[in-house]
C-alpha cells in the first residue's frame, strides 16, 4: 500500500517526507487557513496510520482539518467564561507557549485559555466543541516529548490557575488536588507530618500533577515506589464535549473498568483532568545515600545488576557519566569526583534496623564491581547535596550547548552496558556530544544529545541520533519511553514496538473518551495531520 | 472441546482447551462470526460465581502453562495465561524471587484470572496488586486479533495502557493469553505478630497504630474468621513482618509497643498461619462480599455491617461474610452496599446462593458518567457482545 493512496482516499495531498521517515516531519508551511492543513507522515508510521484509518474511516476532522478559524466572537465567549485575564491572544505573548521541553519542534497556539475551575473548563470545551475546534492541554510545559505542542489544535488550555490543594487526609493517606498543583508542592504540604508523594520527576519544582497524570511520570524514587499510575486513585475528567465525569475515587479497588488507569498516561488525549485524588506514602524511618565512583560506565552498570541480583530494592539508583559529572561540577561545585568515569547515587530506605547492614552489603557489591570509592552521605545536608546535583544535571548541561534533546529509552537492566556502548558509537557517528544521566535501577536511560539549533544539519543529526538509540533499545527488548511519553517526538517509532492491531486497539481506547479526537490531536499514535513550524532559535526551556 | 466438569457447569456449557494464542484467536473469530458467547475460565471459580447463566463456550487455558521468559537478573517474567500463581512462583523460587500477589488458593488461580478478576490477598498492603506489577499483556480481542500492550521492561509508558483496561475487566473485553510481570525478591525472613481483643473497636484501634510500620500485611479478623484460621474465637489482629532478621525483630518490638500483648509467630508456624489467612474460603460461606472504602473508614464500616469479616486494614478492603443465609439476602446486600458507599467506597458480592443470584446486583454500579464511558469501552472492544456478556457492571 502506498502513502499517496491514503492521501487521495482522505482528500488530503501534499505529503512531505522531510527526513525519510516519520516522527520529525514536515514543518515547511503553517497555513493561515486551517482548512487546508492536512499532511501525512511517511514510512514506518504511515503503514500503521493507514491501517488505522482504513479500518476506522478517519474523518477529515480527525486528521486535522480544523472546522472554523478562530474569530473574535469565540474569544469574547471564552473571556466571558474565564475572564479577560484568563485569555492570552497576542502572538508575542503566545510565543512562550510554542513548545514544551521538546524544543526541536515549535508551533504557537492561536489562543491560550486559563480556566480556574472544572466548570470553566467544561464551559470552554463546550464552546470549542460547538465550533469543532481541537485543543491542546498544558500543565507547566516541562514535558519532554512535545505532548503540549499544538499540532492542528488552535486553542491551548492551561491548567496553571487550577492550583489548589483541596484536601489533605493523612488518616486515609490521600491528598486531593487540582490538576495545576505543582508536584513538589504536594510533598511540601505533607512532609512535616512524615508523608510524601512518591513520583518525583527532575522537573518536580515546576511540573504539575495534571502533566504527571498525562505522561504517567516517574522519577528516581519510582524504582521502589512506582510511577504516577500507582498513586492516582481518582480523577475528575472533562471530556472534549464538555461533559464532566468522575472516575475512581478514594478506595483502593475500582468499580467497573479501570478507567483511571486508562487516562493516566494517555498524554492528554482523553480530555482534561481537573482534579485528582492521590495516594501518599509514609516517609521511611531513615535513609542511607551512597555515592559510588567508577572508572567507566560499564563497571557502574555491572554494580547496578549485582545490587538488584542480590535481592536489594533500593529507593533509587541513579547514574551519571563523565560528561554529566563535569557539567554538574563546573556549574554547581556539588562535590562529585570530577575525574570519575561514572558515579552511582544509591539510596536505601526503610527501617533503621536494616539500613546499615544493607549499606555495607551495597558497598561491598559496588567495590567488587570495580568502584574505586563508595562514600556514605554523613548527614541530611550531604544527602540533599547529592540529590540536588542529580536533579540539576539537566540544567548544568544547558551550559554545554545551545540546545539539547533528552531521550527516554528503556532496556532490560542487564542490557545497560550494551545500550551505553551503542550511545557511545552513535555519538561518534553523528559528531554530537551525548551525556548520560539516568535511572539505572530500572533500565531507563536518558541520553542527553547536545546540538545547536542554528545549524540545521545538527538538528537533523540530533533527531537521527535519538532515533537510532531508541531503535537499539527496542532491539534489545526495551521500550521507546519510560516516563516522558510518546508525544510527537516518538510517534514515528511506535510501529517498532506495536503492530497495526495494537495501534488500532489503542486508537479505539482513546476514542472511548474522545471519539472525534479533539483533545490533543495528532499525538501518540502515528497518523497523518502533523504540521509544525521550525522557528527561529529561542531560549532553552528549563527542566 | 469437551463437556464441562461438574465444578465448571455454572460457568460454561462446553469447554475448549486451546493449545496456544493462535488457537484462542481462532475460537474468538469463530464465536464472533456466529454470535456465540465465550469466556476464559481458569478453575471456573470466579466465572461460576458471577454468571447468572453459563456462557456458551468456556475457554480453559489449562494447556497454556508455559513460562515463556524468566530473566532473574532483570526481575521480569513472561508467562502464558494458564500458568497458576503457585507454578509461577515455584519456577522463580530458586532465584529467590516471587510474584508477590497472593490470591486465595494460588494453586488454583491462573495468571489470566489473577489479572482479569483482580484477585489479591493480604500482601496488597506492601506489594500492591497485579495492577501494580503487570508490565505487558497479550490478549485475543475483537475479530480474533492478538493485541499486545506494554512490553517486557519494568518502566514503560509507550502507548495506551492496555494492561489497566484488561485488568479487572472480568473477561468482558478479550481473553488474556500472555502476561509479563515485574517480580520482587522473596524477603529473607517472615514472621507474624498476633494480638487478641475482646471487641472490634480496640482491635481496629491497634491496627491504626500499627499501620505506620512498613508491614507486609495487616488484618483484623472477626471471631468466626479467626476461629476458621485456628485462632480462638475473639477479634484477632495479624501483622505480617518481613525483611532481614534485624528488620523483623525491630518491627516486632514496635508492634508489641503499639499492641501490648502481641505474640510473635515465627518460621513454619507463621507460614502456616499466613496460608490459612490467605486461603480463607469465602466461597463456602452462605453470603460473602468484598467492600473497598476510604482506608480510615474501614473500621466503622465493619462495625456497622453486623457481619463476620476479614479486614485488610491499611488498604481499606475487606471481605464480609455470613455463615448462615440471612432471611432477606437482597436487603442485607443493600445494607452493606450503603455502608460502603457512605464511606467513599463500593461493594461487590463475591459469593451467594445461585438461586438468589438473579435478584442481586453482584457488582456495584459506578456513577452514570463513568458508566457511559464503560459502555462505550465495551462496545469498542467487543462490538459483537460475545466476551462474557451480561454479568459485569451495569450488565455489560
Amino acid at each position: 500500500m502506498r502513502a499517496d493512496g491514503f492521501s487521495s482516499a482522505y482528500g488530503c495531498d501534499n505529503f512531505v517526507f522531510p527526513f525519510g521517515r516519520g516522527g520529525f516531519r514536515d514543518r515547511g508551511i503553517r497555513s493561515e487557513n486551517p482548512s487546508i492543513i492536512a499532511r501525512a507522515t511517511a514510512g514506518a508510521n504511515a503503514v500503521s496510520a493507514i491501517c488505522c484509518a482504513i479500518v476506522h474511516g478517519v474523518s477529515a476532522d480527525v486528521i486535522g482539518i480544523a472546522a472554523t478559524p478562530l474569530d473574535s466572537r469565540l474569544v469574547d465567549e471564552l473571556a466571558a467564561i474565564v475572564g479577560r485575564d484568563g485569555i492570552v491572544s497576542r502572538p508575542s505573548e503566545l510565543k512562550v507557549y510554542e513548545c514544551d521541553g521538546w524544543t526541536v519542534e515549535k508551533n504557537s497556539p492561536d489562543l491560550l485559555v486559563m480556566p480556574r475551575t472544572t466548570e470553566q473548563v467544561s464551559a470552554v470545551l463546550k464552546a470549542l466543541w460547538r465550533r469543532g475546534l481541537p485543543f491542546v492541554p498544558r500543565g507547566a510545559g516541562t514535558g519532554l516529548s512535545g505532548g503540549a505542542l499544538p499540532v492542528n489544535a488552535p486553542v491551548m488550555i492551561c491548567t496553571s490557575k487550577m492550583n489548589h490543594i483541596l484536601a489533605i487526609d493523612l488518616a486515609n493517606r490521600r491528598v486531593e488536588v487540582e490538576s495545576g498543583v505543582v508536584n513538589l508542592h504536594v510533598t511540601n504540604a505533607i512532609k512535616r507530618d512524615g508523608f510524601f508523594y512518591a513520583p518525583d520527576p527532575s522537573s518536580q519544582q515546576a511540573c504539575t500533577i495534571g502533566g504527571n497524570i498525562a505522561e504517567n511520570s516517574g522519577g528516581p524514587h519510582t524504582l521502589k515506589y512506582g510511577v504516577t499510575t500507582n498513586h492516582v486513585m481518582g480523577l475528575t475528567l472533562v471530556l472534549a464535549d464538555g461533559e464532566v465525569v468522575e472516575l475512581g475515587g478514594w478506595a483502593e479497588e475500582r468499580c467497573g473498568y479501570d478507567l483511571v488507569g486508562a487516562v493516566v498516561g494517555a498524554e492528554g488525549t482523553a480530555g482534561i483532568v481537573t482534579r485528582a485524588v492521590l495516594k501518599i506514602v509514609r516517609e521511611p524511618e531513615d535513609h542511607r545515600t551512597l555515592l559510588a565512583t567508577f572508572a567507566d560506565v560499564e563497571a557502574a552498570t555491572r554494580a547496578v545488576s549485582a545490587i538488584i541480583a542480590a535481592g536489594i530494592v533500593p529507593g533509587a539508583i541513579e547514574m551519571m557519566d563523565q560528561l554529566i559529572i563535569r557539567a554538574v561540577e563546573d556549574a554547581f561545585h556539588a562535590g562529585l569526583p570530577a575525574d570519575a568515569g561514572a558515579v552511582l547515587i544509591i539510596e536505601l530506605d526503610g527501617l533503621v534496623a536494616g539500613l546499615d547492614e544493607c549499606a555495607a552489603r551495597v558497598t561491598e557489591i559496588a567495590r567488587s564491581a570495580g568502584a574505586s570509592e563508595v562514600r556514605l552521605a554523613r548527614d541530611e545536608a550531604e544527602r540533599a547535596g547529592l540529590w540536588k546535583a542529580r536533579k540539576r544535571a539537566f540544567g548544568a548541561v544547558g551550559r554545554l550547548a545551545p540546545n539539547y534533546a533528552t531521550q527516554d529509552g528503556v532496556v532490560p537492566r542487564t542490557r545497560l552496558p550494551d545500550i551505553l556502548r551503542v550511545i557511545g558509537a552513535v555519538s561518534k557517528k553523528y559528531h554530537l556530544a551525548i551525556g548520560n544521566v539516568f535511572h539505572a535501577g530500572d533500565g531507563n536511560i536518558h541520553p542527553i544529545i547536545l546540538y545547536d539549533e542554528r545549524k540545521p544539519e545538527e538538528v537533523r543529526a540530533a533527531v537521527e541520533a535519538g532515533r537510532e538509540i531508541l531503535a537499539a533499545c527496542v532491539e534489545m527488548g526495551g521500550s521507546l519511553t519510560g516516563e516522558h511519553g510518546i508525544g510527537v517526538e516518538k510517534q514515528g517509532e511506535m510501529p517498532l514496538l506495536f503492530s497495526p492491531e495494537d495501534l488500532i486497539a489503542m486508537t479505539e481506547l482513546r476514542r472511548v473518551f474522545d471519539p472525534m479526537e479533539r483533545s490533543n490531536p495528532n499525538k501518540v499514535i502515528p497518523r497523518p495531520g502533523s504540521c509544525v513550524e521550525v522557528a527561529a532559535p529561542r531560549r532553552q526551556v528549563p527542566i | 472441546m469437551r463437556a464441562p466438569y461438574a465444578h465448571e457447569e455454572r460457568a460454561a456449557r462446553i469447554v475448549a482447551e486451546p493449545a496456544d494464542a493462535r488457537e484462542v484467536a481462532e475460537l474468538v473469530r469463530a464465536c464472533e462470526t456466529d454470535g456465540i458467547s465465550l469466556a476464559a475460565m481458569g478453575a471456573a471459580r470466579t466465572l461460576g460465581e458471577i454468571r447468572k447463566t453459563p456462557v456458551a463456550l468456556g475457554v480453559s487455558l489449562n494447556r497454556m502453562r508455559r513460562v515463556i521468559a524468566y530473566e532473574p537478573a532483570d526481575m521480569t517474567v513472561t508467562v502464558e495465561g494458564g500458568v497458576s500463581v503457585d507454578e509461577l512462583n515455584r519456577t522463580m523460587e530458586p532465584s529467590g524471587q516471587r510474584l508477590p500477589v497472593d490470591p486465595q488458593r494460588p494453586d488454583l488461580t491462573c495468571i489470566g484470572s489473577l489479572i482479569a478478576a483482580s484477585h489479591a490477598g493480604p500482601l496488597r498492603l506492601s506489594e500492591g496488586t497485579s495492577r501494580d506489577l503487570l508490565i505487558g499483556i497479550r490478549y485475543a480481542g475483537r475479530g480474533g486479533k492478538i493485541v499486545h500492550g506494554g512490553g517486557r521492561v519494568v518502566k514503560n509508558v509507550a502507548g495506551y495502557d492496555l494492561m489497566k483496561v484488561l485488568g479487572s475487566s472480568f473477561g468482558t473485553l478479550g481473553i488474556i493469553v500472555e502476561a509479563t510481570f515485574k517480580v520482587r525478591p522473596v524477603p529473607e525472613h517472615y514472621a507474624m505478630a498476633l494480638a487478641r481483643y475482646d471487641d472490634a473497636e480496640r482491635t481496629f484501634e491497634a491496627a491504626r497504630a500499627l499501620n505506620d510500620l512498613p508491614l507486609a500485611h495487616l488484618e483484623v479478623l472477626s471471631p468466626a474468621a479467626a476461629e476458621s484460621c485456628g485462632f480462638d474465637g475473639k477479634y484477632v489482629l495479624l501483622a505480617g513482618l518481613s525483611g532481614s532478621r534485624s528488620e523483623v525483630a525491630s518491627q516486632y518490638a514496635a508492634a508489641a509497643r503499639m499492641a501490648p500483648g502481641a505474640r510473635l509467630i515465627e518460621k513454619e508456624d507463621a507460614r502456616a498461619a499466613y496460608a490459612c489467612l490467605r486461603d480463607f474460603d469465602f466461597l463456602s460461606q452462605s453470603l460473602a462480599a468484598r467492600a473497598a472504602v476510604a482506608p480510615a473508614e474501614l473500621a466503622s464500616a465493619m462495625l456497622a455491617a453486623d457481619a463476620e469479616f476479614v479486614a485488610h486494614a491499611g488498604s481499606g478492603v475487606a471481605e464480609l461474610f455470613l455463615n448462615r443465609m440471612p432471611a432477606d439476602v437482597r436487603a442485607t446486600v443493600a445494607r452493606w452496599r450503603e455502608i460502603a458507599r457512605g464511606r467513599r467506597g463500593h461493594l461487590r458480592v463475591i459469593h451467594c446462593d445461585p438461586e438468589v443470584r438473579p435478584s442481586i446486583e453482584l457488582f456495584d454500579l459506578p456513577n452514570s458518567g463513568a458508566m457511559g464511558l464503560m459502555r462505550r469501552l465495551k462496545t469498542a472492544f467487543d462490538p459483537a457482545g460475545i466476551f462474557n456478556p451480561g454479568c459485569f457492571v451495569g450488565e455489560i
